[in-house]
Formats: C-alpha cells, sequence, structure tokens
C-alpha cells in the first residue's frame, strides 16, 4: 500500500527522523483515531510505503507540512484507509481527523486540499444534504474579491471589437451582425479574414465536459507570448490609416499633417501611375519619343495545345477559372487586348503592343514573361471567342484624363523636369518623384514639431476608452503621455501609436476580468461589486461581450446598486432576441450548419458544456463502420440538432431539467424552420407529382426538353446550364441526374409517405442554395444524420414539424451527439457515461484511477463489452468505484458508439466477420460488415437520488431516464453546476441559501431555467465580494 | 537511446520551475541549450518540409529496380536496398551525392490525418484537422514537441508559400501558420521571405524596434509591479505571475539580442525583390530566399526546428520553368501530367540540396552541422491529390549523428492495414522517442489497423539506434 507516490522524496529524511522519540503530535482524541485506523500500517511496527505517521512532530516543519497535506487528501477522498479494510471510520470520525489536520495546516497557511477543492472536478466534494438541508441556510453567501482570467470567448469578442471584424451572416434571409464570428468564413479555403485568423487566442478553456470557465486561472508566459504577437497585429490595425480616420479622431489629429502628405503623395502617384504617357507627351512634346526607352524584348517560349484526358486537342471554355490568376496581371491582359484587338491586329501583335506599354512602364521583367506566358496560354489553349466575351464584359479601360489642380501640375512638371533622364522607364521617374516630394514633406513635418502632450493626452483618453472602455486616472494619463514619448524617440509617429496600443493590450486590466467589492462592508464584511463591475459581471455572465448601451447607462446613472436593479437587467437581457450569436464555428464549418441562436448564448452553453455533447466531433471515427459515408461531415449536423433542440427547450422554458432529460421529440435534418422544411419538401412532392404523370423513365433528351418550363420554374438542378441545346456534353450528363432525381424521389414519396425527406440527391457545391437551406442559407447536407436515429434516409416520411418525435430516443443522454461524445473510437464507453451521470446528475463523486491500474477491458471475441467489463472491474478492488459508474451506464449498451439503437452487439473480430461491408446489405441507411453478435443486456441500477422510490434496478436506458427526470437529486445537481458555470467557482456552505432559493425559483416558476439564472445573478453568492484574506 | 519521463521533464523547459507556463510555449522562453543535459552537445535540427498533391509512389520507384524489387514495389510489398546501387529517379538528382545521407521511405500511411485537398495542421500531429478550425487542433504538433526537446530563442519557426483565401496568388507578411504550439492554438508563419527576414533577423537590422520593445516590457513590468502591493494570496499570484511573464520575455529578447554576433555573421542577403513581400519574385526566387533565411536561422542558434510548407495546391506556378501554362497546383492535381509534377518535385530537391550542402559546410564539433539534423520531405496528403492515405512516400536526410538507423536506404514498409505496418503516428513517435521524449505513442490511432486487431502503437523499432 502506497501514501503517495509522490512522496518518495521525503522517505530518506523520514527514515533519518524516526530515529528519534516517539512523541505523538495530535490531541488525544486525534491520536486515539490514528492508533485505531493509521498505525497499524504506518506506525512503529509497520511502515507501509515507509511511512510513519506516529512521529509527526519531530520532522521537519517543511516535511511535516508536506504529509500532513498527503494525509489530509487521502483521508478527505476516502482513499484511506483502504477499502478493503474492514474497519473503516465514520462521517464524524473522519470530520474529527480533518478539522485537526486542516488547523495544523492552516496554522502555517499550508493547506492544499483547499486549493485543490477550488478546482471544477472536486465540486462535488462538498455535501449535497448540507447544502438543501436548510442547516446553512443562514450563513451570508459571498464571493470573494477577484481577478478572473478572460475566458476565449471574451477575448474573441475584444479582439473582434478592436479589430472591427465584421460578424455577419444572412440569417433567415437578412444580414446580421452576429457576436462569436471569428473569422472562420465559409467560402474560404484558409479561414476567411485573414488578420482575424491571423491573431491566436492563448485564452483556451480546457477541453473537457462540465463547467470550464473558473477563476482559479492565471495568466501564464505562454499566455503573454501569445498576447505580444497578436498585440502587435491589433496594434498594427487599429494604427492604420483607414482605423484612425474612421474611428480614431485624437489619433488621426496627432497625423492629420503626415496624413494629408501621404494623400498628396498617393494621389500625385496614381495620377503618374495612369497617365505618364500623356504627361510626358505633353511635356515633351515631339522629343518624348527620343528618351524613351529601348524596348528590350521577352524571349518567352511557346505554350503547348491543351488537351483532354485521352489527349485529343481541346479549347478550354471556363473563363471563370481566369480568375485563378493575378488580378493585376489578368486585368492588364484585358486592358491591353482591350485596346489593342482589333479585326486588323492578330493577337501576337497584341502582345508586342502589351509588351512595349509594360517595359516602357518598367513593369518589373518577371511580370512582364508572366503577362506575355498567359497570353500565349490564352491564344493556344483558350477559346477566344469566350476569352473575348469576357474582356467585353469586364469592359477594363483606362481611367479618363482629369488634369489634377495647377498648383499640383506644376509641382508635378517641375519634378518631372528635374529627375527624367533619356531611357527613364515611367515607374522610375515616378519613384524619383515621390523620393524627392516626400523628402520635402519630412523636413516640413519636421520643422514643425512632433505632436504635443495635450494631443497624446487625448489620444490616450480615445485609447483608454476603446481598449479598456473607461477613462485613464490622471497618473495613468500622466504615465502613458510620457510612455508615448519615448516611443516616439526611436520610431515613426505611426509606430510610436501602435506600441502605445500594444502596451495597453498586454496590461494585466485587459486579460482580467475585474470583480471588487465597493463601499462600506455589511456586519459579514461583504461589500456590493462596484456598479461598474457589477455591469461586466452581469454582462459576462449571459454574453461574451462588454456592458450593452443599457447596462452601461444603468451603470452611469446609478441604477446598477441594487438587489432590484440586477433582476432588471438581468430579466431585460434574458428576454433579448436581436442579437444572434454564433454557437460554434467549428460545427458551422463543418457541412455549413448553421450554428446559431438569439437567446443569450451563455444560457445555451451551459447545457453544451454541462452535457457535453459538442465533443461527439472530437471523437475519430471510421466511416467504414459508419457506413453511411463520411462521419466528419455529417456529426457536425447532428451536433446542431442538437443545439437546437436545447435552445427549444430553453425557448419553451418550462419543466428544462425535466424535457432535456426525457424528451421525445428531436430535430433530424431539419433547420430549425417549419415553414422553410415544409416548404421544401413539397417541392419535392410537386417535382415528383409533375413527372410520375409521364412515363419519365423512358424520357429522351428531347422529351425531357419538352418540360423545360416546368424545369425552369422549380428551378430544377441542371437548368444552369444556358447551353442545353448546343452543349452536347452537359445535356447527357443533365438527363442522368434528372433520372437520378426521380428516382429518388420515387422512393421518399412512392410508398404513400405524407412528406419527402427535403435532402439534396445530387451532390451540391457549397455556393448552391440547394432543395432546403439552413437559416444562414447554405445547402443543407449531411442527410445521413438520420442514420444515427436508425432512420433511413432514402424513404423516410419526412416529418417537416420539428421536434418530432423519434422512436427508440428520450432525452438528451439518448441523442446520438451524447453517445458518441461518451464513446469511444470504436466501441461504447459505459464507463464514462455512467460517471457522468454520477457525477452531473447525482452529484455524486469519483475517485482518481488509482495509477496502479491499467484501465483497459480485456479482448474477447466472444463476449459483448458488457461481459468484457464485468470481467475487469467485477472484482473487490475495482468494484468498489465501479459500482458508482458501470451499473448507470451500461444501459446505454442499447446503442452502438455512434448512437444507433441496437438490440443485438456486433462481436466485431476478424474471426467473427460473417459478411463484408462491400457484400453487406443496406440497412436503415448504412452499410457495415456484418458480424456475430450477441443479445445487449440492457438492465442498470440506479442509486444515489436519496429517493427510495427511484433509486433500484431499471430495466433499460428509458426506465433510467425517466426516473432521473423526476429526481430532485438531479435537479439540485444540474443547479449545482448552473452555480458553478455563472458565478465561476465551486459552492460553499455560505451558498446553500443561493442555491436553496435557485431550486425555489425554478418549482414556483414550472420549471423555467430564466428563473433559475434570475436567482443566481441576484444573490448574495453573485452581489457580495470579500477580500480574500477575510474569513467566512 | 533511452530516457525516463522524470529525465524528460528536467531536459525539456516543461521543467524549468522559474515561471509558470502554458506548456506549449514554456519552451520559448527557455533558455538556449537550457534544457539538454550535455550542454557541450550540438541540439539536433529538424527541417520539415510540407508539400502539397501527395507524393505519387510510382515516382518514388527507383529506376534500377531488379524485376524482383519491381514487383515488390507494384505489390506494395514490404523490403529495403541500399541506394548506394542503385540510380535515383531523376527529379531526385540534385541530392544524388548525398545519398549515404538519404532515406526514400515508403509505406508509412497517412490516414490518420486524411487525404483530401488537405491535412492542414493533421499531417503534423497525427490526427483529421477537419476543415482547419481551432477546435480541429487536436494537439501539439511534432515539432512543437522537438522543440521542447531542442530549446532556442525562436524555439519554432514556421514558413509558408501556400497560397491565400480563394485565389492563386502568394501571400505576405505574418499569416495564420498550420503547425500547433498547442491543443486548440494555431501557430503563426511567415508568408514571403523578407518578413521571415525583418521578424528573425530584427536584433541586428532594427534596432530602434528591439529599443522600443524593451521601453515596452520595461513599462509594463514596473506598472504590473505597482499593483502588487496590498494584495494577497491568489490575487497577489496574478499579478506576480503577469510581472514574472513580462520578465521572462524582457531575458528571451536579451537572448537574442546576445547572439546579434553570430547572427550579423550568418545574416542572409536577400533580394531586393522580395521587398514589400515580394509581388514580383517567382516562385524559385521564394523558395530560394525562404530556405536562405532559414539557413540563416538554424545556423545562428535562433530555432532548432523549422516547418516548410514549400507549397500547396494554391500556390502560384506561372513561373516555374518547363510550366507550360498551368495556373496552379490544384489543376496539376487533376491532370497526369508527370512531367511537370517530376519538375515540380525536383525544384523542391534543389532547395533540399541546398539545404544539406549548406549545413555540411558549417562546422561543428568534430564533424558539420549537417550531422545533427534531419530533414523530412513529406507530402500533406499522402499518395495523391485526393490522397489515398493509405501511404506517403517521403524523402528523409540524416546526418551521422542521426539517433535514426535509416540512412542510405529505400525502404518500403509493410502495407496499410497489415501485420507490421507503420502509421504516421508511428513515425512521429519515433522521432520522439529517438530525440528524447519517452512518449507511449504519439498520435491518434488508425482505426483500420484498429478495426483489424492489430498493433500499431509505439515507435518503430527497426529505426531506433
Amino acid at each position: 500500500m502506497k501514501l503517495d507516490h509522490h512522496l518518495r522524496p521525503f522517505r530518506a529524511a523520514l527514515f533519518l527522523l524516526l530515529a528519534y522519540g516517539s512523541a505523538r503530535a495530535a490531541p488525544p482524541p486525534v491520536d486515539q483515531l490514528l492508533d485505531t485506523y493509521c498505525f497499524s500500517c504506518h506506525g512503529e511496527r509497520t511502515q507501509k510505503a515507509e511511512i510513519r505517521l506516529d512521529q509527526l512532530d519531530e520532522l521537519e516543519p517543511e516535511l511535516r507540512l508536506e504529509i500532513l497535506n498527503k494525509v489530509e487528501a487521502q483521508i478527505f477522498f476516502e482513499q484511506m484507509p483502504p477499502k478493503k479494510r474492514k474497519r473503516q471510520p465514520t462521517k464524524a470520525e473522519r470530520t474529527t481527523l480533518l478539522e485537526w489536520i486542516s488547523d495544523e495546516l492552516e496554522k502555517h497557511g499550508a493547506s492544499r486540499l483547499k486549493e485543490t477543492l477550488k478546482r471544477p472536478e472536486y465540486g462535488n466534494w462538498v455535501d449535497h444534504e448540507k447544502l438543501f438541508s436548510g442547516e446553512y441556510a443562514h450563513l451570508p453567501g459571498y464571493t470573494r474579491d477577484r481577478r478572473w482570467l478572460v475566458s476565449e470567448f471574451i477575448f474573441d469578442a475584444k479582439v473582434n471589437d478592436l479589430i472591427d471584424h465584421p460578424g455577419v451572416r444572412s440569417i433567415d434571409g437578412m444580414k446580421r451582425n452576429v457576436v462569436g464570428d471569428n473569422g472562420v468564413n465559409l467560402g474560404t479555403r484558409f479561414g476567411g479574414h485573414s488578420l482575424r485568423q491571423s491573431i491566436t487566442n492563448p485564452f483556451l478553456l480546457p477541453t473537457t465536459i462540465g463547467v470550464r470557465y473558473y477563476d482559479t486561472t492565471t495568466l501564464t508566459g505562454g499566455h503573454l507570448l501569445t498576447m505580444v504577437s497578436s498585440a502587435k497585429k491589433i496594434a498594427s490595425y487599429m494604427s492604420s490609416e483607414k482605423a484612425m480616420k474612421t474611428y480614431y479622431p485624437a489619433m488621426h489629429r496627432i497625423l492629420a499633417m503626415e496624413l494629408s502628405h501621404r494623400d498628396t503623395l498617393r494621389s500625385r502617384e496614381q495620377f503618374l501611375t495612369r497617365h505618364i504617357a500623356r504627361i510626358l507627351r505633353d511635356f515633351y512634346g515631339h522629343e518624348n519619343e527620343a528618351l524613351l526607352p529601348e524596348l528590350i524584348r521577352m524571349e518567352v517560349e511557346e505554350v503547348p495545345e491543351y488537351t483532354d484526358g485521352k489527349g485529343n486537342p481541346r479549347k478550354r471554355d471556363n473563363v471563370g477559372l481566369l480568375a485563378r490568376y493575378d488580378p493585376q496581371d489578368l486585368d492588364a491582359i484585358y486592358l491591353g487586348v482591350g485596346l489593342y484587338k482589333r479585326d486588323d491586329v492578330t493577337f501576337k501583335q497584341v502582345i508586342e503592343k502589351c509588351e512595349r506599354d509594360w517595359f516602357t512602364f518598367g513593369i518589373h521583367e518577371k511580370r512582364i514573361r508572366t503577362r506575355i506566358r498567359i497570353m500565349k496560354v490564352l491564344d493556344k489553349q483558350w477559346d477566344m471567342a469566350r476569352v473575348y466575351e469576357d474582356i467585353r464584359k469586364k469592359n477594363i479601360r483606362p481611367a479618363p484624363y482629369r488634369p489634377l489642380a495647377d498648383a499640383e501640375m506644376k509641382v508635378i512638371a517641375a519634378s518631372i523636369r528635374k529627375h527624367r533622364q533619356k531611357g527613364d522607364r515611367y515607374r522610375w521617374i515616378i519613384k524619383k518623384c515621390q523620393a524627392d516630394w516626400e523628402e520635402s514633406f519630412r523636413q516640413y513635418r519636421g520643422a514643425a514639431g512632433q505632436a504635443s502632450d495635450e494631443q497624446i493626452g487625448d489620444l490616450v483618453v480615445e485609447l483608454f476608452s476603446k481598449i479598456y472602455e473607461r477613462e485613464p486616472g490622471e497618473e495613468e494619463a500622466r504615465e502613458k503621455v510620457s510612455l508615448t514619448k519615448s516611443y516616439l524617440k526611436t520610431l515613426s509617429t505611426q509606430e510610436a501609436i501602435a506600441k502605445l496600443i500594444e502596451t495597453l493590450i498586454l496590461s494585466s486590466e485587459l486579460v482580467y476580468r475585474s470583480e471588487f467589492g465597493q463601499g462600506p462592508a455589511d456586519e459579514h464584511g461583504r461589500r456590493k461589486m462596484s456598479p461598474r463591475d457589477a455591469g461586466y459581471a452581469l454582462a459576462y455572465a449571459l454574453t461574451d461581450s462588454s456592458p450593452d448601451a443599457e447596462l452601461v447607462a444603468a451603470v452611469k446613472e446609478g441604477r446598477l446598486t441594487t438587489r432590484e436593479d440586477y433582476r432588471r437587467e438581468v430579466i431585460r437581457m434574458l428576454a433579448r432576441r436581436d442579437q444572434y450569436y454564433v454557437i460554434d464555428e467549428s460545427v458551422q464549418k463543418a457541412g455549413f450548419n448553421a450554428s446559431i441562436t438569439n437567446q443569450p448564448i451563455r444560457k445555451l452553453r451551459f447545457f453544451r458544456e454541462f452535457f457535453g455533447y459538442p465533443m461527439a466531433m472530437k471523437v475519430f471515427k471510421d466511416d467504414t463502420r459508419f457506413g453511411a459515408g463520411r462521419h466528419d461531415g455529417t456529426v457536425g449536423r447532428l451536433i446542431d440538432e442538437a443545439d437546437m433542440l436545447v435552445a427549444h427547450i430553453l425557448e419553451e422554458d418550462r419543466d428544462v431539467f425535466e424535457q432535456l432529460l426525457t424528451t421525445e421529440r428531436f430535430y433530424v435534418f431539419h433547420s430549425g424552420d417549419n415553414a422553410v422544411m415544409q416548404a421544401a419538401s413539397d417541392r419535392l412532392r410537386t417535382i415528383y407529382d409533375y413527372f410520375r404523370k409521364h412515363d419519365w423513365k423512358s424520357f429522351t433528351q428531347k422529351q425531357l426538353y419538352d418540360h423545360w418550363p416546368f424545369i425552369q420554374k422549380m428551378k430544377m438542378r441542371g437548368t444552369v446550364f444556358a447551353d442545353f441545346e448546343t452543349n452536347e456534353r452537359r445535356r447527357s450528363g443533365w438527363i442522368r441526374s434528372f433520372k437520378r432525381t426521380m428516382e429518388s424521389l420515387e422512393l421518399r414519396l412512392g410508398k404513400g409517405q405524407g412528406n419527402a425527406n427535403p435532402y439534396d440527391e445530387l451532390p451540391m457545391a457549397y455556393w448552391h442554395k440547394g432543395n432546403a437551406t439552413g437559416r444562414t442559407g447554405q445547402v443543407m447536407r449531411a442527410h445521413e444524420v438520420t442514420t444515427y436515429f436508425n432512420i433511413d434516409y432514402r424513404d423516410w416520411d419526412y416529418p417537416a414539424t420539428q421536434p418530432a418525435k423519434i422512436p427508440h430516443r428520450k432525452g438528451i443522454l439518448t441523442h446520438p451527439a451524447w453517445l458518441i461524445a461518451h464513446s469511444l473510437n470504436t466501441e461504447t464507453d459505459p464507463v464514462r457515461r455512467g460517471k457522468w451521470i454520477r457525477e452531473k446528475l447525482l452529484a455524486g463523486t469519483i475517485p482518481d484511477v488509482p495509477i496502479t491500474v491499467d484501465a483497459v477491458i480485456p479482448e474477447d471475441p466472444h463476449k459483448t463489452l458488457r461481459q468484457r467489463l464485468k470481467d475487469r472491474t467485477g472484482d473487490a478492488y475495482c468494484w468498489n468505484c465501479h459500482q458508482r459508474m458501470d451499473p448507470l451506464g451500461v444501459p446505454f449498451e442499447s446503442y452502438d458508439d455512434f448512437g444507433r439503437h441496437r438490440t443485438e452487439e456486433k462481436l466485431e473480430y476478424p474471426e467473427n466477420l460473417i459478411t463484408e461491408r462491400k457484400k453487406a446489405p443496406l440497412v436503415n441507411g448504412i452499410q457495415v460488415a456484418v458480424y456475430k453478435s450477441l443479445p445487449v443486456e440492457t438492465g442498470g441500477v440506479l442509486d444515489g437520488t436519496g429517493d427510495s422510490t427511484l433509486d433500484g434496478k431499471v430495466r433499460d436506458t428509458f426506465e433510467l431516464v425517466e426516473r432521473l427526470g423526476k429526481s430532485a437529486r438531479a435537479r439540485q445537481s444540474i443547479l449545482r453546476h448552473a452555480f458553478r458555470y455563472f458565478m465561476g467557482r465551486n459552492e460553499m456552505l455560505s451558498d446553500s441559501k443561493t442555491l436553496i432559493d435557485a431550486e425555489k425559483a425554478y418549482l414556483d416558476n414550472d420549471g423555467s431555467f430564466d428563473a433559475v439564472i434570475v436567482s443566481l445573478l441576484t444573490s448574495d453568492s453573485f452581489l457580495f465580494r470579500k477580500a480574500p484574506a477575510q474569513k467566512p | 537511446m533511452t530516457i525516463d519521463r522524470r529525465e524528460f521533464f528536467r531536459r525539456t523547459a516543461t521543467g524549468t520551475a522559474a515561471l509558470a507556463l502554458t506548456p506549449s510555449f514554456s519552451h520559448l522562453l527557455a533558455e538556449p541549450g537550457q534544457g539538454d543535459a550535455q550542454a557541450d552537445v550540438p541540439p539536433h535540427r529538424f527541417v520539415f518540409i510540407r508539400k502539397s498533391n501527395g507524393n505519387l509512389p510510382s515516382q518514388f520507384s527507383l529506376p534500377t529496380f531488379s524485376d524482383v524489387e519491381k514487383q515488390k514495389d507494384q505489390r506494395k510489398e514490404a523490403f529495403e536496398v541500399d541506394l548506394d546501387h542503385h540510380e535515383l529517379p531523376a527529379w531526385l538528382d540534385a541530392l544524388s551525392d548525398h545519398k549515404e545521407n538519404m532515406t526514400i521511405l515508403h509505406g508509412i500511411s497517412m490516414a490518420v490525418s486524411g487525404g483530401g485537398h488537405y491535412s492542414f495542421s493533421g499531417c503534423m500531429g497525427a490526427y483529421k484537422a477537419g476543415r482547419n478550425t481551432i477546435s480541429g487542433i487536436k494537439r501539439t504538433t511534432v515539432d512543437f514537441e522537438l522543440a521542447k526537446l531542442f530549446p532556442s530563442p525562436f524555439g519554432h519557426v514556421e514558413v509558408s508559400l501556400a497560397s491565400g483565401s480563394g485565389t492563386v496568388v502568394f501571400r505576405s507578411g505574418i499569416v495564420s501558420g498550420f503547425s500547433a504550439p498547442a491543443k486548440n492554438q494555431r501557430n503563426f508563419c511567415y508568408a514571403d521571405p523578407q518578413t521571415a527576414y525583418d521578424e528573425l533577423f530584427k536584433s541586428v537590422t532594427n534596432s530602434g524596434a528591439v529599443e522600443s520593445e524593451n521601453t515596452l516590457l520595461d513599462h509594463l513590468h514596473g506598472q504590473e509591479k505597482k499593483r502588487l502591493p496590498g494584495l494577497d494570496g491568489e490575487e497577489r499570484k496574478k499579478i506576480s505571475d503577469h510581472v514574472e511573464s513580462i520578465r521572462s520575455i524582457r531575458t528571451r529578447n536579451e537572448n537574442v539580442a546576445s547572439l546579434a554576433k553570430v547572427i550579423s555573421k550568418n545574416l542572409p542577403k536577400i533580394d531586393p525583390i522580395h521587398a514589400n513581400g515580394g509581388p514580383n519574385a517567382s516562385l524559385l526566387e521564394k523558395q530560394d530566399a525562404f530556405t536562405d533565411v532559414l539557413l540563416s536561422a538554424l545556423i545562428s542558434g535562433l530555432t532548432n526546428v523549422v516547418t516548410y510548407t514549400i507549397d500547396d495546391l494554391g500556390t502560384p506556378i506561372t513561373t516555374l520553368p518547363g510550366n507550360k501554362g498551368r495556373v496552379d497546383l490544384h489543376r496539376l492535381g487533376h491532370s497526369r501530367d508527370l512531367k511537370l509534377r517530376n519538375i515540380v518535385k525536383a525544384s523542391h530537391m534543389a532547395q533540399v540540396a541546398k539545404m544539406v550542402t549548406k549545413l555540411k559546410s558549417v562546422p561543428e564539433g568534430d564533424g558539420t552541422m549537417f550531422d545533427n539534423s534531419t530533414i523530412i520531405y513529406f507530402p500533406e496528403t499522402g499518395a495523391g491529390h485526393h490522397g489515398p492515405d493509405t501511404e506517403a512516400p517521403m524523402v528523409v536526410l540524416t546526418g551521422k549523428n542521426s539517433k535514426l538507423d535509416l540512412a542510405g536506404r529505400f525502404i518500403r514498409l509493410p502495407f496499410y492495414g497489415t501485420e507490421n505496418h507503420k502509421t504516421l503516428s508511428n513515425w512521429y513517435t519515433t522521432l520522439l522517442n529517438a530525440y528524447g521524449n519517452p512518449i507511449d505513442h504519439y498520435g491518434d490511432l488508425d482505426l483500420v489497423m484498429t478495426r483489424k486487431k492489430l498493433p500499431q502503437k509505439g515507435a518503430i523499432d527497426r529505426f531506433m539506434t
């Protein structure tokens, strides 16, 4: 037996000390308990794991405290005495021991258990009965004063605000600003907005299932190092000309002269770039020709014909692909062709004329070469009629000549005359002029002097307002002005401003939320949060953004001081539906799902994290075993629809916990908009009903074309081809796709189904709308999602109104997303499923896996997983802990690791293979290998509800979740987790009243979760703060 | 070489107790050479060169294979031959003088990272990265893991010639990269040689920037320190960690500054064509300049690990000599144009050869810097444009102090889904184990191997010296 393997370093020291007497440190009652329960293994005669506890007072203080810390943890978590010992201390005895050790450690401020218990995974160690019994309801609730490191979501929102990131989505056909768009754009390969994507978020929350955002994390060097690089990018944007002109007047004032100079330079450069040929002709007249550079022609090799896959010459005609060339090259070519191509001018001559222009202008040799090569490719490989048509459409022309103001023209003329040399290319001339002007502007600015203190002070105020959302104090302002001036010694003005912005971003003020009490303390030493801190605390409780305008106004006007003020604002924010949020960008991107909500995002996020079903995306699954296409592409829809279900229940806000645990209605291949889904289904029926009257199976191309008006009206796939009548190749392909569509519709409607499943039979690129579109306007993909629910998507009688009753399902715990999230790569995971229920719904505790245990279920091709698990965990040692998990998890064996319902478990071992996948039948839309199987046992045991009418054996999953849905313990357990989520910490006994009130609010308001939130955010635990040093 | 976990943590910067650091970044702030138990032993350098469009197995067959070898190769049966006795495919000509250091490694599968058009960070971390979302980044990528073993001021440097969004245009500046310093963390990378040059060598090329950076850190340090009085317990720890973090970054800057002399000595010459992102620079010029910058960074000791995305499907190839009209590699991937594929690969090999030659010219210890270097040239998507990911031929170059026993050979490992097959995870586990990370298994498990109940964990024993 080992006390703890970490103690090994201390053993040698311990042994040295054992030589000294046997005085004991503990008072008599404790000493008696140690004698009874500990000394037999860690005493004079025996020192298991080389540990002796009967001489603690003789150890060096550091060593003694280290051992006491370990002993405290072992006793608290009931890991000692060992379970196999028959004689165990009573609860009271354990408490006596713990109190003594705790006092000993507290004397030195050395208790580690206290810190350990602050971590999320130890939340349930606070006695549940004590919390809800009312015995401790008189204790005054509070949260300690704290800085709380921003979450990944708050950081993202802040970054988006600082860089003015355009978070826009088309939702229900309208453009809307969304919170939570972090640059993962649907239409681009590398994640859309490049600046946004290049900013790394260092404040990632743990990816565990359960409450993730706690106040215990501190900023580290890693965070800060990442912040350094992100701060540079943000500062670079904020100090950019565009940003300062639009958003930062004080900044703009400092740089006004420089920016005006830059505008002038740009204007001159643009003017010269566009018109220098004409200007030179005007200035130099007939002498101009002699001053031009002598053309040196490029040797560019010829390009071959374009051939198809069989080597036959072909002309390329999809001019859309030309957009793949660098736009500046393509535009230059189009301009040249537009200028020079005439009937009597060959393309070769056009190339020569373009080359001359580009050479004379001073385009880089390599770029000229590239352009000539492109032109040769066009000439040789492309259908030039189409290219010319494209050129005509784009209509790129030289900019019309409009001279600048006289004074400017004089400056330009003088400069050109000063700098132009014979043989100069145009760009060289422009460059020389620009350098000259730049220098004179620089000298002018130098003479005018740097920004004044007042100007810099205004800048500091402006930046504080944007970054910290407050005004600077006098000393702060002075410091920052001084700092800016020191930056100006080595940097340009714009760079110095950027550096100041970096400095502000890297301050602890930006990365920590501040929640401190203010004003006089009450009789319990508690103070109310300052109104400003309270504004942020409330805003961040429900959203990821800073306080909204109403909340800011309430703070400013002194209307955020009382409990009623808090209640008013919380109720108002909960009712808001005018702000949309992206729920999860990775879900959006995996299959172009909508993943949006207009409920305050943190309400939904609580249940996402509590249930953990989004983790389904992280579990690597084999498509071969999925059997219905690509699991990776489908599981995103599954999670999106689980989110929709939770959002739906939250919107109804009635018996929320019971509904989540026992609802029989689900979303399956649905956008959440019943009208849209019905219309999509109706459209398919219209098409089917129209063509079923005809012998469509025998249609020739010509006969199909007779129905062109209907096809066009219904926008059936294929109408995009304007050249249907002339393009033989596409036409023949299209009739195939038509028949494939009709065959699919026959399956979907031919058996008398009420509605057709509105999926697209033909694969559609994301830019197509598809038959049914999600709420953000993308085609709805991944109809194979039905197969997780044992539904064959091909002939499903589609319920257009959802959520709808789905067989074999009851509550979120039977949702395939939850089941997958709590599964392994190729197997189910009854242990984790049981652990989840024990911890999340029964407020129970499970000790960590002992380090000596190899937690692997043995393989056996003749047994079900349940049987193999029993072989592994059934012995007394393992069962001590596993009895708290396995009986709760095994009923879920009626679902496989993809969440599909089953009555037989396949024994997936090579020796049990009956039919290979490719030869296996398609069942419920899936084709997977057939193996020998055994019946699934679904019985389990529920215990720990504290209710004898609910505890006991359960027949199957349904009975288990039904009983959980009725359990007060489950309700209270969810409330405890909600408390942690909204408070950012574990509950203490002094939070007892807060929890009891939250439960009462839930029950008194017909199971409203909004009522729970209001109760929590107006509780003493939320309102009142105490300095950390003060004892409760 | 074996190493236990305690030793591993002691030797890597993750074990440094001076500063609380997230494990992902700790190596960046470590002292150069700090993690190495034997300070006089030079660090090992790694260069990962990622390329797109897969590597077609047929291109890796040796032209002088015997009939039996040819048959085995075509049947994808395991075998190996000495490169000494064989000619190389023409596209590998640039490396013909380095056969003794070279391995053509065949038979590693990439199904764990997937083989569509892109695998993003997945091919560096042996996981499926989905659509390149942050949440798809499953773990620290192998290059960052190796960087922890051989700390340096920059820790890890990533450069990329991957194209911009939706267009066929070179990117420039500092952009998002493909490697990952930690789970759910995306690295940044330099997208053009001039930016890489400016950022990596600014301690000697831009004193104003360095000075202002230090002013910033000093100011922050003072400002945060002022908050400390009156704080106790956790609140004090939060602020003191902040103060300590600032100090560490300042120290790291000083470390870089201390390398000024060696950086100046090895400063690469960069052509003016690369100024302002190098809009006129050709593909080969960009590749060449990147190689120069990376070599200088390695030789100066600024980093020991480099990841270089030498192309992706959108990288413009119009300027590539021998290309007769193709715009980008995506179209090439859909064609049967083996000739151009060979040209592309040959251009890559020219860069690899340049690296090997240069590193062999730099004395180090009793030999050269190349003795302590490993270069891995590999595809991001397996054996073709859309995969298959069942195999992923690669070229590996190792110096004489390599901890891997594979140089000088063409090695074909057992094919995917068969006994003794090795996955990308096994390959990366091999690298990590060999150089001091005792991890049991790095990367995801392959699900076909799992389904077939075939053993698949751990390093590739035969490569371990």
